[in-house]
């Protein structure tokens, strides 16, 4: 298809990679929006395990467990372990690999944005073997559907369940409830509705009785459900609506909270915030909670809505790139992966970018709390952080940029967008790679 | 226009480096008003407190640790020893800028995940299952709030991540020491220009400059000397605006090799405080270092010359401010009986009321807010007397 523009590969994708020319001219919101529709060449590259396969290996490893074989990560006793073990070393650069070389921009953007929007972190135990499929079934095959859908897949995904602790809740009138003297745990049934849903308008009793609905709610080898051993019978009463048991009623109440004002606007916000600005033009907060509540909640019409306000076109780039945005933009800039090894300057075998990522402030799929990264510029711009960055920048062109045009470079980046005085100062460098490293650390570069 | 470059790059000129340092460890600081200091440092992976202050007279001591309490450290009273390997702080024992809290645990009950119970410990929760309060941030920052006069913006945080504990509304800056950049001092002065001209970055940036300034000169080290550097950076960050430092110091997870283990952990440990009480100078006497840690360590070794999760814990008091030279709490014994589940020292007291007692001391914190905001369902109890 089409090459993005430079205002589309920079606002709404990971900037220009070399090799591949952006059109020319502005922004066109329907080129972006037939990405969503589009193949990208590149994807075949990372066609991951599915969660079905990670769910048969994790029952082979309890398996062997029972049968007294040591199955901690390091024993290599496992045969299933050391498979998850292997698949997972190998899920590790899609976070910044496959957006380095992805011809979609836009698609790998989404997916990151909504993947931070309802968070799971590779923080404790379990998580860690199914991130990658909450990314890639959870989030990507939701970005041009239904915004229902997608909180209705996260809600059911087993990384969500293990990450916001639902699998230890019990209905304290359950029969577990009953026998163990167990009961509710709250965290999912709240930040669902702080965080992946309404964000507000809801009160402590909707947590509890939500709680209650989704306790004994489980996605295993045998696919999603609710076990009748850990359900809280009777009926719930959330939002003032009346809910009964079983995965039916879990899904209503995904589609009731889906389609509430309160949800819309929070997506809205969201929406407008991570593209635009950090603190978005309230027109345009406004049109898009419209279009959410009218279409039925799906993104598609949202997008578009969101590409045709004025301030998606507008060359003054308000928004500050995300470390994994940044450190992506200058891999593409250099025309490389971020998976080679043996480069000048870096550790031998690695390029190490999930550690520079962490130097940067961003850890690799382990934010900190379950509102994910920050999305706003202050959240990056501590001065170690900014100092991480200047490292990243200074050791990549130093091994990329002997030979660099660094004046091309700037056009090629940034185009008509570069200041007069970044032109000046890459120009200006003592050597080629020195004047790479100024166009990266550059507040333009890091500017989307 | 080369005039406006040149300017900039005397104006900017930076005469040190950009780099990341080899010091792992996020230190955070927050500005208070007052001459007090508070140092909070949380202890990664659940530091074993028996084997760092010993009960060395309990009856039941030797039988449970007969290889971790091979060789013996200075006695601290007539019950209790030091790890020999933390005999570097008797003279801080001695003249009572010592001290510790023993059987101590946070609320978190219902498993022993590192996770989820250094979060609860940075979260200040209430909760038995580590549950954290609906801000999910750090009880040292909903603190702040409770300061009375303290400044919004004087903040400063060291190292890659940003510490929980201090993490929050109330807003803290971020820092952590520098190496050398391998960018000529022109590339330097060029980048100077480009982020001076922009305003979101303009400030940062000079920031960056300006701390890395200070540190001139100064490569962080590597290994063991590390924690005394940081200690000294700690300091002379207290010396200035801050009045609360926070730092995280990973490795007490023992469940293995655990002799080694410790003997390098608490070296770097005594190197910390003892760099900070020297690099304090004067104002070590305003100055109190709390050091607590998720969970304690099964009472028993277990078979790899190690200890695995328990529950009761330590916590290290230090400073100048401190009624030292005495180990709070009540102590549980170690006989059959009387340990949690049949091994784990029984946790006797909330380790956050620690912390607790000091901000309400040091920074006039009222027991209200304590109880609620900062540490929620917290029974404060009666005033441990910590602070001269």
């Amino acid at each position: 298809m089409e090459a993005p523009s430079l205002i589309e590969e920079i606002r709404f994708g990971y900037g220009p990679r070399m090799g591949s020319p952006p059109s020319p001219g502005g922004l066109e919101p329907e080129r972006l929006l037939a990405q969503l529709t589009a193949a990208d060449p590149t994807a075949a590259a990372w066609n991951r395990p599915s969660m079905a396969d990670r769910l048969t290996l994790l029952v082979q490893v309890r398996q062997d467990k029972m049968a007294g074989i040591d199955v901690s990560p390091k024993s290599n006793q496992s045969v299933a372990m050391d498979d998850l073990k292997r698949i997972e070393q190998d899920d590790a650069p899609t976070f910044f690999a496959r957006p380095a070389v992805a011809s979609l921009g836009f698609v790998e953007r989404l997916v990151n944005l909504w993947a931070n929007r309802i968070t799971v972190s590779n923080v404790s135990q379990g998580v860690g073997h199914h991130i990658q499929t909450f990314r890639d079934e959870a989030i990507r095959l939701n970005i041009a559907g239904r915004y229902a859908d997608m909180i209705k897949a996260t809600l059911w995904h087993p990384a969500m369940q293990i990450y916001l602790t639902q699998t230890e809740s019990v209905g304290p009138n359950s029969p577990v409830g009953k026998r163990k003297g167990r009961g509710l745990n709250e965290n999912l049934a709240r930040e669902f509705l702080e965080l992946h849903s309404m964000g507000k308008g809801y009160t402590q009793t909707d947590v509890t009785e939500l709680a209650k609905l989704l306790a004994g709610m489980v996605t295993d080898e045998t696919g999603p459900h609710v076990a009748k051993a850990r359900a809280e019978p009777g009926r719930k009463h959330i939002l003032g609506v009346t809910y009964g048991e079983g995965k039916d009623q879990i899904d209503k109440l995904v589609e009731d909270v889906a389609h509430r004002p309160e949800t819309a606007q929070a997506v809205a916000f969201f929406l407008a915030r991570h593209f635009i600005a950090d603190v978005p033009p309230p027109d345009l907060v406004q049109a898009l909670t419209a279009t959410y509540l009218a279409q039925d909640t799906q993104l598609v019409p949202l997008y578009r809505t969101l590409l045709q306000h004025p301030a998606a076109a507008d060359p003054n780039r308000q928004k500050v790139r995300t470390p994994q945005e940044f450190a992506v933009a200058s891999l593409r800039l250099t025309g490389l992966t971020g998976m080679e090894k043996g480069m000048l300057g870096f550790n031998k075998k690695s390029m190490m970018v999930p550690t520079y990522l962490t130097n940067m402030g961003q850890q690799p799929l382990k934010p900190l709390r379950p509102d994910g990264w920050p999305e706003v510029a202050a959240g990056w711009m501590t001065p170690p952080m900014m100092a991480s960055r200047i490292d990243w920048a200074t050791d990549l062109a130093r091994a990329t940029g002997d030979r660099a045009d660094p004046v091309a470079l700037v056009d090629f980046a940034l185009g008509d967008m570069a200041t007069p005085l970044l032109r000046r100062a890459v120009a200006g460098a003592e050597q080629r790679w020195e004047g790479l490293a100024v166009l990266i650390a550059s507040p333009d570069f890091s500017r989307r | 226009m080369p005039h406006d470059l040149l300017m900039s790059r005397r104006a900017f000129l930076i005469g040190c480096s950009v780099a990341a340092s080899p010091l792992l460890t996020p230190v955070t600081f927050a500005a208070a008003p007052g001459d007090n200091r508070l140092v909070v440092i949380i202890l990664r992976g659940a530091m074993d407190g028996l084997d760092v202050v010993r009960p060395t007279a309990d009856p039941a001591y030797a039988a449970l640790r007969p290889t971790l309490g091979a060789a013996m450290g200075p006695a601290l009273n007539d019950f209790f020893t030091l790890h020999p390997a933390a005999a570097g702080l008797m003279p801080l024992w001695q003249a009572k800028e010592l001290a510790f809290a023993h059987a101590v645990a946070t609320p978190y009950r219902s498993g022993r995940s590192h996770f989820v119970g250094q979060d609860a410990l940075e979260n200040g929760t209430g909760t038995e299952d580590g549950g954290q309060t609906p801000s999910h941030d750090g009880w040292l920052n909903r603190a702040l709030f409770l300061m009375p006069g303290a400044g919004a913006n004087t903040a400063v945080s060291v190292g890659q991540q940003r510490l929980l504990v201090l993490d929050g509304a109330h807003e803290t800056d971020h820092w952590f020491p520098v190496a050398e950049s391998p960018l000529s001092s022109q590339g330097q002065d060029l980048l100077s220009v480009v982020n001076a001209a922009d305003p979101l970055f303009a400030e940062p940036f000079s920031e960056a400059l300006h701390l890395a300034r200070a540190m001139d000169g100064e490569k962080a080290p590597k290994g063991k000397l590390a924690y005394g550097q940081l200690g000294t950076y700690v300091a002379e960050r207290l010396m200035g605006a801050a009045r609360i430092a926070s730092f995280s110091f990973g490795g007490w997870d023992t469940h293995q090799q655990q002799v080694k283990t410790m003997e390098a952990q608490l070296t770097s440990l005594s190197d910390a405080l003892l760099a900070m009480k020297a690099g304090l100078g004067r104002v070590w006497g305003t100055t109190l270092v709390v050091a607590m840690t998720e969970f304690g360590r099964t009472a028993r070794e277990n078979g790899t010359g190690g200890t695995d999760h328990g529950t009761g814990g330590l916590a290290v008091l230090a400073g100048g401010a401190l009624k030292g030279g005495q180990i709070f709490g009540k102590w549980p014994g170690l006989s059959d009986g009387q340990l949690l589940s049949e091994r784990d020292l029984m946790p006797t007291g909330d380790v956050r009321a620690y912390p607790a007692w000091a901000l309400r001391a040091m920074f006039g914190v009222e027991a209200a807010g304590l109880q609620s905001t900062v540490f929620p369902n917290l029974d404060l109890g009666p005033d441990p007397g910590l602070l001269l």
